[in-house]
């Protein structure tokens, strides 16, 4: 479903990505993870055409993000770790906006239950101004899956949230996989990378470090030692810790 | 304590320079810088060189009624602050400072003594640039100008922080607040109401005077004596100050101002009003503000049409972008255009207008040239707005011709219909011809034709320069100001009007094939007929600039396609 081939970004003479390559099948949920300025959000941005990859393929169900963009877009959703509302648009009334751009013709019923499903039942005519930082980033959230994507991209998805908050964002994530849909969750919380994601790819640097299952990780000695967690996986991997 | 107050202050202030000084080597600024000094150059130095009236300067030409005038603008600003809901800011914190000195082992005198010490430069580089404009006939007067008006900004300030401090504690302590600011509010309740005393008992008087200038006069005599002369004499004492007629006048005046600069200072500081928690959230409320596209939406108004489930994403565009200007526009902002409004009419009834009719249809034809003209500067509710979430709008599965089509049409729209209301409340509103018989009919058709032709072009005018300026938001989205924030300095000003001048530009250039065309039809018109030809030519020049501007669209929205955000914000 998400095809990322050579991916380079490159700004000026700095290069935050280095031919990195990977893919997301439909029903994964992938963990990008990363220290900072491995060149995570670099990725994320470029395989949703927010910013122009410097070299390199991405295609989303085929169709490629560079040469047909609507087509790429109209299948995917990108959850910012910084939610991007309008200032003056009510909480319905983004979703409505959101619905006519992507084609989504029962915008009323699918709002209905993502509202609820996101404990967003009566904010509907709530101002940005008016909700927390939380509630601003389920707003996202429901935007993000009111066409019913069939790739999710989630930078830093728990940011902000309360406690039920995270438990129902780790649900939503983990139902979308289920659902069929490619996921690709980066998170700086390994707890959580380890918990909902089905396969991971260590980014550092701009270079893909590792990719493959938790256990694939751990039955690579130069990576793991027995018993090691993803947490130790990943500081051996950035050489964050020997 | 102090030491460190100065040291943040001098600090700030050489960073700032600093930072101005290493954004010249951006072409932008360093281009604004040259146009900007040219500016400056040939609007103060080159008029300077302009042969001057011999004798006094025109501040001792009329220091009597400026003083006056002077003390009475003081007045109105201390009155509001007092009065004025919602005109009593907090003392004004920036969020840094919030959070660093608020914890902080300071007391409150030394805030207030911080944010004096801090306002000081604001104040004394303003009245520099007053000095500096106002040209003042000599060095003696020059100097005393800019004292003056260092003394009297300095005055209005401290007056005003005092005026915060004792509404915050009014806010904070209710009834017994009350009890305890009752000397100043009383004060300023009597002045108020011993200078409506003072009007009133002299009305038929006023009444009776011919014109305005003899209104003033008798004003000016009233407030010179009595008790409104000594409710205007504090205000007095300061506005004396700057506009003295001679050094000597400034040094008689000086005393009494420095003695009232003193009480004020001395009633801020006795001052126990907790300002913090007010303080702190209105450096939140600012902050907020800065971030977001405009300052405060005024809440969810409905929307202009109902969004149909299917349709072109323009339409989708520009129902988003629509919403935002009823959500912003507030009574506030309608008050604000009323200072033009009035200026305008005083200026078309000087020149002979006569009858309220009359007096409209004047004004308003200005104001629809200024509407299509500064309109689409004024109106960003466009892709100038919507810069700033790039980001989210570069996901949505819409080509780039099609979401820019979808932003230009708001402004164009909101400032056409604004438009066409100023041309046909002018072309209504108008006197009718004098002419006797058939001659008041052909007049008055004409007039319609004309109206229309205006009606027809001036939708295109605008959508031109609305194109032109989302143009250069997407080739140089650099230069154009994202959200509020707007850069200050000469660079900043020159590369404002460098890009006023670009638009002016270009919109003459859009214009000029249509009026080609235009132009060889109605001359072939008019030789084949003998008929002037007014609406074609004007939709021919009309729908050639919207087929240039859709032109323009095609070629901006691939160049938007492939805009790189980090070219606009940061990236990790």
């Amino acid at each position: 479903m998400i095809d990322v081939q050579h991916l380079t970004k490159t700004y000026g003479t700095f290069k935050a990505v280095d031919d990195f390559s990977f893919r997301v099948d439909e029903g994964e949920v992938v963990g990008l993870i990363g220290p900072n300025g491995a060149g995570k959000t670099s990725t994320l941005r470029c395989i949703v055409g927010i910013q122009a990859p410097s070299a390199g393929t991405i295609t989303l169900g085929g169709h490629d993000i560079v040469k047909a963009p609507v087509d790429a877009k109209r299948r995917l959703a990108f959850m910012a770790d910084e939610p991007q509302l309008f200032d003056y648009l009510t909480v319905m009334e983004h979703l409505r906006l959101t619905a006519r751009l992507y084609r989504v013709r029962d915008v009323e019923s699918r709002a209905k239950v993502l509202l609820a499903e996101l404990q967003l039942t009566g904010k509907e005519n709530a101002l940005p101004a008016e909700l927390s930082r939380g509630m601003k980033q389920k707003v996202a959230i429901a935007c993000g899956l009111l066409h019913d994507p069939q790739a999710l991209l989630f930078d830093e998805p728990l940011t902000g949230l309360d406690p039920l908050g995270i438990r129902h964002m780790k649900e939503t994530i983990v139902s979308r996989g289920r659902g069929g849909a490619a996921v690709i969750v980066s998170s700086h919380l390994l707890h959580l990378v380890e918990e909902i994601c089905t396969r991971i790819v260590i980014i550092d640097h701009g270079v893909k470090i590792a990719d493959g299952t938790l256990d694939e990780l751990k039955a690579r000695p130069e990576l793991a030692a027995a018993g090691s967690t993803l947490e130790q996986i990943f500081l051996t991997a950035t050489a964050g810790e020997p | 304590m102090v030491d460190a107050f100065v040291y943040l202050t001098t600090c700030s202030m050489k960073n700032r320079l600093r930072r101005r000084l290493q954004r010249l080597r951006e072409p932008r600024y360093l281009v604004g810088l040259v146009v900007g000094l040219l500016y400056m150059y040939f609007m103060v130095f080159r008029r300077s060189g302009r042969p001057r009236p011999a004798g006094l300067s025109a501040i001792a030409a009329f220091a009597g009624p400026l003083q006056f005038v002077g003390s009475l603008f003081l007045l109105a600003t201390a009155a509001v602050a007092w009065v004025w809901p919602g005109a009593g800011q907090p003392v004004a914190f920036s969020r840094a400072e919030v959070q660093f000195l608020f914890p902080a082992p300071v007391t409150r005198r030394e805030l207030v003594h911080f944010k004096l010490l801090r306002s000081q430069l604001g104040i004394l580089i303003g009245s520099a640039i007053a000095t500096f404009f106002l040209r003042p006939g000599s060095l003696a007067s020059g100097w005393t100008l800019m004292a003056g008006l260092w003394v009297m900004l300095m005055a209005v300030r401290l007056h005003l922080m005092g005026v915060a401090l004792r509404r915050a504690s009014l806010a904070a302590h209710g009834a017994s607040g009350l009890a305890r600011q009752w000397l100043p509010l009383g004060v300023v309740l009597g002045a108020l109401g011993a200078l409506a005393a003072v009007v009133a008992g002299d009305w038929q008087t006023l009444a009776s005077l011919p014109g305005a200038g003899e209104v003033f006069t008798e004003l000016q005599r009233l407030g010179s004596r009595g008790a409104a002369g000594a409710v205007l004499w504090p205000f007095r004492a300061f506005a004396r100050l700057p506009l003295s007629a001679s050094v000597p006048e400034f040094w008689s005046a000086l005393p009494a101002a420095l003695v009232l600069l003193a009480l004020n200072y001395a009633w801020v500081l006795r001052s126990d009003a907790a300002f913090e928690e007010a303080s702190a959230e209105h450096a939140e409320k600012r902050a907020t503000a800065r971030r977001a596209p405009r300052a405060v939406v005024r809440g969810t108004a409905s929307t202009p049409f109902t969004l149909a489930a299917e349709g072109p994403p323009e339409t989708a565009i520009l129902w988003k972008n629509l919403i935002l200007v009823g959500r912003y526009v507030s009574l506030r902002t309608l008050l604000r255009l009323l200072p033009i409004i009035i200026a305008l009419g005083i200026i078309a009834q000087g020149q002979g207008g006569s009858g309220v009719a009359s007096f409209l249809a004047a004004v308003c034809l200005p104001f629809a040239a200024f509407t299509v003209l500064l309109g689409p500067q004024m109106m960003r509710n466009d892709l100038r707005q919507d810069l700033a979430n790039l980001a989210l709008l570069k996901t949505w599965p819409v080509r780039g011709a099609a979401l820019i089509r979808g932003e230009v049409l708001a402004p164009t729209v909101v400032v056409s219909v604004v438009a066409w209301l100023f041309i046909l409340l002018g072309s209504l509103l108008a006197p009718r011809p004098a002419s006797p018989g058939r001659t008041v009919a052909v007049l008055m058709a004409n007039r319609a034709s004309f109206a229309t032709a205006a009606a027809i072009l001036a939708p295109a005018i605008i959508l031109s320069q609305t194109v032109v300026q989302n143009a250069l938001a997407v080739l140089f989205p650099a230069w154009v100001t994202v959200g509020p924030s707007r850069p200050r300095g000469i660079d900043a000003m020159g590369q404002r009007l460098l890009m006023l001048a670009g638009i002016l530009l270009t919109l003459a250039a859009s214009l000029l094939p249509g009026t080609l065309i235009a132009g060889v039809v109605a001359l072939a018109v008019y030789w084949i007929t003998g008929a002037t030809l007014v609406i074609l030519p004007a939709l021919i020049v009309a729908l050639v600039v919207v087929g240039e501007c859709w032109l323009a669209v095609e070629g901006l929205g691939r160049v938007l396609e492939r805009t790189d955000v980090s070219a606009i914000d940061a990236v990790e």
